[in-house]
Formats: C-alpha cells, structure tokens, sequence
C-alpha cells in the first residue's frame, strides 16, 4: 500500500499521458496501455497533484470550489490519491517543494 | 454533495474508449492525430502513395506549435510518421514536446535507423507504440519491395530492442502481388516477438491521385484464399490492455496499416472517425479528415489548427456524409461485408458519397465465403442495369444509377 500520511506530497506520474476532455480527465499509462478516466472533481484534484498541494490542501480547495462537506471532501481526496498512488499513477514528490501548501 | 467516486473506472477493454468517443464526436473534438513529419524515406517501397522529395516541411518551431495548438484542442492520441519518421533529425525535441504537453504518442517506421539507444530514448520520451512495416518473412520478398538490400533484416533488428525498452511493437503488413502468401510468416514473427499486427489488402493510389501503385495490388478473385483462413479471424492482434478498439483481441486481422483512426461502434452512422475526432496533418501542414482523404481543409502555416478544425470546409464535407444517407450503398444488399472507405470512394471514384469497385468486389468475395452464392453490390447491378439500358435504347443512363462521376 502507498504510504498516503498526512502531509504527503504527490505529484503525477511523469510517463503518463492525460488530458481533460469535456470536464473529465483520460489518463493512459504507457507501461500497461490502461486507459483510465476521472470524472469532474476527479480531474480537479488531478491538476492540483502537483508535488506542492498536499492532499488536505487539495481537499481544503474542494470544499471552496464544490461547497462539499470537508470530512466528505477528505475523505474523498485521500481515497482518490490512494487508489492512483497504489497504481502508480501518482510519485511521491522527493522531497517538498518550496512553498508547499501546508494544512 | 458528495465527490465520491472520483475515479469512475480503471478498466482495460473498450466501454471506456466508446464512451470517449462517443463524447469527442458529439462534441467534436480532435481526439487522434495523425501527424505525418516527413515524406522523405530511406526505402523505397513499390506500393507506396507518397511523393519522397522535400518540398518544405514544417520547421521544428511550426511543428512545436502545432502540438501546443492540438493539445489545446484536446487531442489525446497522437501518431508521428513518415515518410521515415527517423530523418526528421528534431524528432527527439518533438517527442520531448510531445512528453511535456502530455500525448499518448505512437510512431510508424521502418526502424532501419532504430538502435538500442534510439530505442531507450524513445521510452524516456513515453513513446508507447512504434508500428514498424513487415511484408515477409522472407528477405527475398521483403527487400525486393522496399528495394533496400538487407532490410527485413535491420527492421527486424529493432523488435527486440523496443520491446525490451518496454515499448508496444505492431507489425503492419499490407498486402500485395508480391507477397500476397507472406501474412503467416508475419503473424509468426510478431508471436514470436511478442508483438501485435495488422494485415492490410488497401493498397491505395499515390496522394496525388495517380494511380501507379494500384497495379501491385491482389485482384479480388485472388485473395479468396486469405480471406478464407481462419486464422486471420480467431486470432488475438495484440496483447491484453490496449485502449484501442482496433487492436482488441479477437477482431479480424485485417485493418488498415495507413489510417490512425480508431475503430468503435460508437461512430454508429457515419463512415468512420475521419474529421469527427480524427484528422491528418502532413509534412507542409495540410489538414485533411484523413492521409487517405486528400481533401485540404486548411494549412496551419496560414491559419491555427483550433480554426482549421472548426471551419474547414474540407472537413464539413466529409463530417457530412452518413452511411444511411449514401445514395447507392445504403441500399446494397451486401452492405455489411463491405468496408468502404469514404478516402477510398473520393481517391478511386471521385465521389465522397459514392461506391468503388474495389471495396464492392471485395464485399461480394465475402458475401459469397459467407454463403451468398449470387452476392452482387448495388453498384455492380447498377452497372449491369445500365448496360443493358444501353443496348436496348442507345442512349446514355441516368446518372445515379451508375453511382460514381470519376474524378480528374
């Protein structure tokens, strides 16, 4: 299982192809051809896996954005980064850039 | 409101890819491209409908743009080819480009200039699917069709070497009179390398329209013996896990080796992708609906693609046509065996809507292997109506009923 912590950075897959088409997202892994799609507030937290957004960051910009409950938008956000960390579509940022939105 | 379940599917098959392109084509958006960087080629293939002479391709700076303008325009699917793509000596910085605005890249080549480095490299850039051309398995065959010396054997070279680079490799194998009997021998090679293929009976006219490699194409009649193997129809083409329809398991082999485009039910009543979510772009920046539909719909030196794509009459044409509304082909008898091609019909015929006696011939060979003793195409029966109409008054037939005004 990825080690998905509070405070862990993500960042997308560099080797992946993606691209936002009509609100969701279609991601296709090289290594295994997999074509996997995101719907709308899945792509939004996409974009934000950026190396610097933290996943209570992320969820936090939910909420502003989708006036969704925060423990719901927690708990979203961190199942989604789960699930793409554990298929590789998100890398663990090295080391936090300089910046990095804290909670 | 909730945002679960964010990740909708992750799934390997095909709903996912119809559901895509039922949305890119309601929505008209260029999903697949087709981009062609050169003409210029180290073989020289007896069948082949490119004119080899650089008459001023796009520049690396033009060609840069133009992927910024496709991503832009929401294109997942992109395919760099040739001519041989491996001349074009900038192509690592376009791959490069390619990479950082996030394309699903495929290359066709003849991987004469492929080395293990070369094959590397490729991987570092995400390319995920290089296309190489095969027409035997015999050097004999091979080489006297591409008329360079040694070079199934180069080709051949390089299938191990992207593989182990962890790169997809295809074989495409069209065929022709000179190796009509050869496809087993490539089916071989591409198991034995772990490799997909497509075998492709089109063989179509030069771009320009002249018809010189038609003559190396297998007439009809002769090709009742590929079109009865069986092997050609249980097989799978390609390794689990591909996105794209074509290469799913347990379709026919048969394909087309030139057309990027991806085949879907979901395109329901038009011909193809071609100017729905697919287009051509070729080295001096023509965009067509396809390489195999020479129809300009503008040139992204004079005009952004964004602009080509969405007024380009060339395009409105052939987004158009639909296959109910075909004047002599959606009342053929024999239409489901047929794969016309609307590129086809305009190259060979001279008319987007019309029928081509190639794909008819070809239709009615099928519709004979599948039991219909006296198959016959509308257009063939339109053709002997009006023969006979001739000689009973003298006269010249209606029009429609002959089906094709040629072209030129």
């Amino acid at each position: 299982m990825p080690d998905n912590q509070p405070g862990t950075l993500w960042t997308r897959n560099p080797a992946l192809a993606w691209r936002e088409i009509e609100g969701r997202t279609m991601i296709i892994s090289p290594t295994d051809s997999v074509l996997h799609e995101l719907n709308d507030t899945g792509s939004f937290i996409w974009k934000l896996l950026d190396g610097v957004h933290s996943a209570e960051a992320i969820a936090a910009r939910l909420v502003q954005e989708y006036e969704v409950d925060p423990e719901v938008a927690r708990a979203d956000t961190n199942a989604l980064v789960g699930m793409l960390a554990a298929q590789k579509l998100l890398l663990r940022a090295a080391e936090p850039a300089p910046g990095a939105t804290r909670p | 409101m909730s945002t679960a379940p964010a990740m909708t599917a992750a799934v390997r098959a095909t709903p996912l890819m119809d559901g895509l392109i039922a949305r890119t084509v309601a929505h008209g958006l260029p999903l697949s491209v087709h981009f062609d960087l050169t003409y210029r080629c180290n073989e020289r293939c007896v069948h082949c409908y490119l004119d080899h002479e650089d008459y001023g391709e796009l520049s690396t700076a033009e060609v840069e743009r133009v992927l910024e303008e496709l991503a832009a325009a929401g294109t997942l699917f992109l395919t760099l080819s040739g001519g041989e793509i491996f001349l074009r000596h900038d192509l690592e910085r376009i791959l490069a480009t390619a990479r950082r605005l996030h394309f699903d890249v495929s290359l066709k080549t003849n991987a004469l200039l492929l080395t293990q480095q070369r094959a590397a490299r490729l991987r570092e850039l995400g390319v995920r699917r290089v296309q190489i051309s095969i027409y035997s398995d015999e050097p004999a065959v091979h080489d006297a069709i591409t008329k360079v010396p040694g070079s199934l054997e180069r080709s051949l070279a390089a299938i191990p070497l992207l593989r182990a680079a962890g790169i997809q490799v295809k074989l495409a194998c069209p065929l022709m009179k000179q190796n009509l009997t050869a496809y087993r021998g490539v089916m071989a090679l591409a198991e034995k390398h772990g490799a997909g293929y497509i075998l492709d009976l089109t063989i179509t006219p030069m771009i320009d329209g002249s018809t010189g490699p038609v003559q190396h194409r297998v007439d009809a009649g002769a090709l009742l013996p590929v079109l009865q193997d069986p092997a050609l129809h249980s097989c799978g083409r390609m390794a689990p896990g591909e996105t794209d329809r074509e290469l799913s398991p347990g379709l026919s082999a048969m394909g087309s080796s030139v057309s990027s485009g991806i085949e879907s039910d979901a395109y329901e009543d038009l011909p193809c992708s071609a100017g729905h979510n697919t287009c051509y772009i070729s080295p001096y920046g023509e965009v067509t609906a396809c390489v195999q539909l020479p129809l300009s719909a503008g040139n992204v030196r004079q005009e952004s693609f964004q602009s080509i794509w969405h007024g380009g009459a060339g395009l409105e044409r052939v987004r158009a046509v639909r296959e109910s509304q075909l004047p002599l082909c959606a009342k053929c008898g024999i239409r489901r065996f047929c794969e016309r091609c609307p590129g086809l019909a305009w190259m060979e015929g001279g008319d987007l809507l019309g029928a081509y006696e190639r794909a008819c011939e070809l239709a009615e060979q099928k519709a004979r292997l599948a039991g219909m003793r006296d198959a016959e195409s509308a257009w063939h029966a339109a053709q002997r109506n009006a023969e006979k109409c001739i000689e009973a008054s003298g006269s010249e037939p209606d029009s429609e009923f002959v089906g094709n005004s040629r072209r030129g």
